[in-house]
């Protein structure tokens, strides 16, 4: 049964990718997508619903898997090197040549007679994944049916480039579920650069200049992560003696000193998923990705990609608990978190912000990692998930809003709830989920910022990145709320606009799961996120100092205290929300403007010299001359850098 | 704990008549000191029952959302106080009103009221910060987060923590829309900006937003008073130093421009303040 659901979160995407790219029919797609995705999901649940397993799968179709995989990284590395050589890049090249030549090391020389490793071994955190991946990344997919329809139809496009799109989409879907689920290094290896060729693929779809240019960038910084990854790999076989996951955990967590050679490769480790996360002084491929079809975007930014990264870390950081290594991390992340911020606040265009809000809580998971206890674990893991459904969702949001207003900027999004009114509506239920308590994203910053200041080492520092952080936080988040339901009348009777139907489902699925999981927030803790990150520590036999936030207040060590606060809160919003709808007509004002106000078809202003009508223009202060990206995106990467030769140099 | 429930709802109630006395005496010391006679000790609250009368006139209904919602997550912050419950929650349920009061600025079309927007949110980077570290201090000296556990010391925190008291006032003079940093609502009548985020609010929804500046003030004195929880005396004396130091500051400084808040690291000014001593409670 397993073996079955493992290939249909793993095997199957790559199957119908194929298919779909060899048969290129129309109808075709549009039933096999929502099919595959709809298998995924209810694979991924079921795996979910199982717990931790082991599966030793030793073939697949007769075949020897661990030769299998090994033939197949070879393959993807040399088509890397061609692909490198089209684009005239020595650096890619080069990179990849030491990759090659790394691994040839490592499986002829190193690891030639070692005993066949565990292949799948996921624990409660790589089912949290796979269930993150198979239904916020399916529900991507389904809008990114009807969202490429109109993309192509802005571009004139003799012939549709969809089936190269959604096969690459499958695959990047089904090698994310392989990487979370995989044991063996090697193996996770393959999935890792499946990841980084097909966000070159997706970044470069639109084959404009500038996406080409993108792409290359994102190329060029995933495979020098993938060469950290590989001269990890080297590191780890030669003093643990193996490339099981679960084994290096076993054996790392069971040092009392851990040297300097030992954590040499968790180092480079944390390189790799640096650049996978996109964190400074890296980011600069995740924002460029931001010129592909938004589906992509979505994709990148909230189930995958940018979250292997991350669970890498997580997966990996009881290896180098207790060290200094680990605060270094956690530093970093911090300094990642208020850097990317203060970025965010110099942006009006939407996808910006939203691109730096993301690297910034991967700045947050990733402090959560180096602090490094249970406690900080949890917080990470719930940030990873209600990061991943509302970010998705508001990317989403973002695509349908620009092919309808032809902007991304959000001053241009003035009085949007009068053109889109249930996309506008869920682009701000998107941003209070992100940004105001109960929900989701919050209870993790709360929890993230109480093992923070639990944890012992260097907290203080860190704790002051994070305080700035947020607040900058509320500074891009509640400026773009207001925009969007901006009027000049007193309530707007919006007719509702043409929406495909595939992109409204999954706008609305999307945010009822934000709504709804966040209300269902204590029972993801207590029976997914808390047993989860419990039996890791207690199959390592690690001290685990779990708490619960907030847990005073009602005096029941339980979660139910969130209830508590949504019932509070959402009661006073429905009778604010009352009393809004029965303002009567006749309340009606024009805004104050010294007397002089006049209001001409929906703009209002004042009438100037020579009875000239003068509309009254505002925008938002973005600070450009403070944190503008020109101003401060070389001091951050130079810092960062800074960081990560300390990182990485300080163990050589 | 059904006793704390309703201590915590009288608390509630008796708060906003708390909080309208003491702005009355902000608003009678401050005409002492500017040589005036100054209004009925009582004022603030005939202003809020003849705000209440006046007809609603709004140009958006979501403003009158965004003053509910302020009102609301007042309150809920208070009662969280009252109940000794967790400062981060009382911080994060805080800044829902915050940025609702900021929504219903920007939601309406009006240069008065968007800068007074912009204005607050460089003014909420300024003291939110500070808040949190200030909470970070409290919890690195009683092991929690919980107002409650507060009361289990011996000694006034005000010993440990003298520097993050001072940056509490600094914050207290931002959250309180003092001079020098009353740049995004003016109290004083000046031109230049009406009363900049609070310009669209009128009449019923005014004295709402009102209300709810009075729960503030009464939860923010609440935690300075934390600082002193060994004695009623030693609480009333540091409520009563606080809130006279503050009216004192609102009337011998200038109002900064946000430029100058920005580019003198002003900013910084109380971060560091609690950055500083913080590392102190680490070390001692």
């Amino acid at each position: 049964m397993m073996n079955f659901l493992v290939f249909c979160c793993v095997v199957l995407p790559f199957v119908v990718g194929a298919t779909l790219y060899c048969v290129q029919s129309n109808s075709l797609r549009t039933t096999l997508v929502p099919v595959t995705v709809l298998v995924m999901a209810m694979a991924a649940v079921g795996l979910g619903a199982g717990g931790p397993f082991h599966m030793e799968a030793r073939h697949f179709l007769g075949l020897p898997l661990d030769g299998l995989f090994t033939l197949l990284d070879f393959v993807l590395l040399f088509y890397i090197l061609v692909l490198g050589w089209n684009l005239r890049s020595r650096l890619v090249m080069g990179m990849t040549a030491l990759q090659m030549i790394g691994l040839m090391y490592l499986k002829g020389v190193l690891a030639g007679h070692d005993p066949l490793i565990t292949g799948f071994a996921p624990d409660g955190l790589s089912l949290i994944m796979v269930i993150i991946i198979s239904v916020v990344g399916g529900l991507i997919t389904i809008y990114g049916l009807g969202y490429m329809d109109i993309h192509e139809e802005h571009q004139h496009l003799r012939t549709s480039r969809q089936p190269r799109f959604f096969a690459i989409i499958l695959c990047f879907l089904g090698a994310m579920n392989g990487l979370v689920l995989c044991n063996n290094m090697s193996w996770m290896f393959f999935f890792w650069e499946v990841t980084t060729l097909c966000s070159f693929f997706l970044i470069s779809h639109d084959n404009t200049e500038e996406a080409r240019k993108n792409a290359f960038r994102a190329l060029w910084m995933n495979v020098l992560g993938g060469l950290a990854f590989v001269s990890a790999m080297l590191f780890i076989q030669k003093t643990l003696g193996t490339l099981s996951m679960e084994i290096v955990l076993q054996k790392m967590t069971a040092l009392d000193i851990k040297s300097t050679a030992m954590l040499l490769p968790f180092a480079f480790l944390c390189l790799a998923a640096f650049t996978k996360s996109a964190q400074v002084p890296f980011e600069s491929w995740l924002c460029g990705a931001m010129v592909a079809p938004t589906p992509v975007s979505a994709l990148l930014h909230s189930a995958t990609m940018v979250k292997a990264g991350t669970y890498l870390l997580l997966r990996m950081a009881p290896a180098f608990a207790d060290t200094t290594m680990s605060t270094i991390v956690a530093l970093f992340g911090a300094f990642t978190f208020v850097g990317t911020c203060m970025l965010a606040v110099s942006q009006s265009n939407a996808k910006k912000i939203l691109a730096y809000s993301t690297i910034a809580n991967l700045g947050l998971i990733i402090t959560c990692v180096g602090i490094n206890t249970a406690a900080s674990m949890v917080a990470a893991t719930m940030i990873i998930v209600y990061h991943s459904v509302s970010k998705g969702l508001l990317f989403m949001c973002v695509g349908s809003i620009e092919q309808r207003i032809g902007s991304r900027d959000i001053e241009d999004m003035r009085g949007l709830y009068n053109v889109m009114p249930r996309t506008a509506t869920i682009t701000a239920i998107g941003i209070f989920t992100m940004l105001l308590p109960p929900f989701g994203m919050l209870i993790g910053k709360w929890m993230a910022i109480e093992a923070i200041a639990r944890a012992t080492q260097a907290m203080t520092p860190i704790l002051f990145f994070i305080a700035l952080g947020s607040a900058f936080t509320v500074f891009f988040w509640a400026r773009w709320a207001g925009i969007l339901i901006s009027s000049a009348n007193l309530h707007e009777y919006p007719t509702s606009g043409l929406q495909r139907p595939t992109v409204l489902f999954a706008l609305r699925t999307l945010c009822g799961v934000a709504l709804l999981f966040s209300f269902l927030s204590p029972m993801v803790l207590k029976d997914f996120i808390g047993p989860s990150v419990a039996g890791v520590y207690a199959r390592l036999n690690l001290r685990a100092e779990g708490f619960i936030p907030g847990a005073g207040f009602t005096g029941v060590e339980e979660y139910s205290w969130i209830y508590l606060l949504f019932i509070v809160l959402a009661l006073g919003a429905w009778l604010a929300w009352r009393v809004t709808r029965r303002v009567p007509e006749k309340a009606h004002s024009l805004p104050y403007f010294s007397g002089l106000a006049v209001k001409q078809g929906n703009e209002i202003g004042f009438r100037g010299p020579m009875n000239v009508f003068e509309p009254a223009r505002v925008s938002n202060y973005y600070l450009p001359q403070y944190f503008g990206e020109e101003k401060i995106t070389r001091a951050v990467d130079v810092i960062s850098t800074a960081f990560l030769i300390v990182l990485v140099g300080g163990l050589l | 704990m059904l006793s704390s429930i309703f201590g915590a709802l009288g608390g509630l109630i008796l708060a906003p008549l708390a909080g309208g006395f003491l702005s009355g005496v902000d608003r009678r010391l401050t005409a002492r000191l500017q040589s005036r006679v100054g209004p009925p000790l009582l004022q603030p609250f005939y202003d809020v029952f003849k705000l209440f009368g006046k007809e609603s006139k709004v140009t958006n209904a979501w403003l009158v959302f965004s003053a509910y919602v302020y009102l609301m997550s007042s309150a809920f912050s208070l009662f969280i106080f009252f109940m000794g419950g967790d400062l981060l929650l009382l911080f994060f349920v805080l800044t829902i009103g915050a940025v609702f009061q900021v929504v219903g600025a920007i939601c309406v079309p009006s240069p008065y009221s968007q800068v007074g927007a912009q204005r607050e949110l460089l003014l909420m980077v300024a003291y939110e910060p500070i808040l949190i570290l200030v909470f970070v201090g409290f919890a690195m000296c009683t092991g929690s987060f919980m107002i409650a556990d507060v009361f289990k010391l011996d000694s006034p925190l005000l010993l440990k923590m003298p520097l993050l008291f001072l940056a509490l006032g600094y914050a207290l003079t931002i959250k309180l829309r003092k001079s020098p940093f009353d740049f995004s609502a003016s109290h004083h009548g000046h031109q230049e900006l009406v009363r900049g985020v609070q310009t669209e609010y009128s009449g019923p929804y005014l004295a709402l937003i009102e209300i709810g500046h009075w729960l503030d003030l009464v939860l923010i004195l609440g935690l300075c008073a934390l600082f002193w929880h060994t004695s009623v005396i030693g609480m009333l004396i540091l409520v009563m130093a606080s809130l006279f130091t503050e009216i004192l500051i609102d009337n011998i400084t200038a109002r900064l421009t946000w430029q100058w808040m920005v580019q003198k690291q002003s900013l910084l000014l109380g971060m560091g303040l609690a950055l500083v001593n913080l590392l102190w409670l680490y070390v001692a």
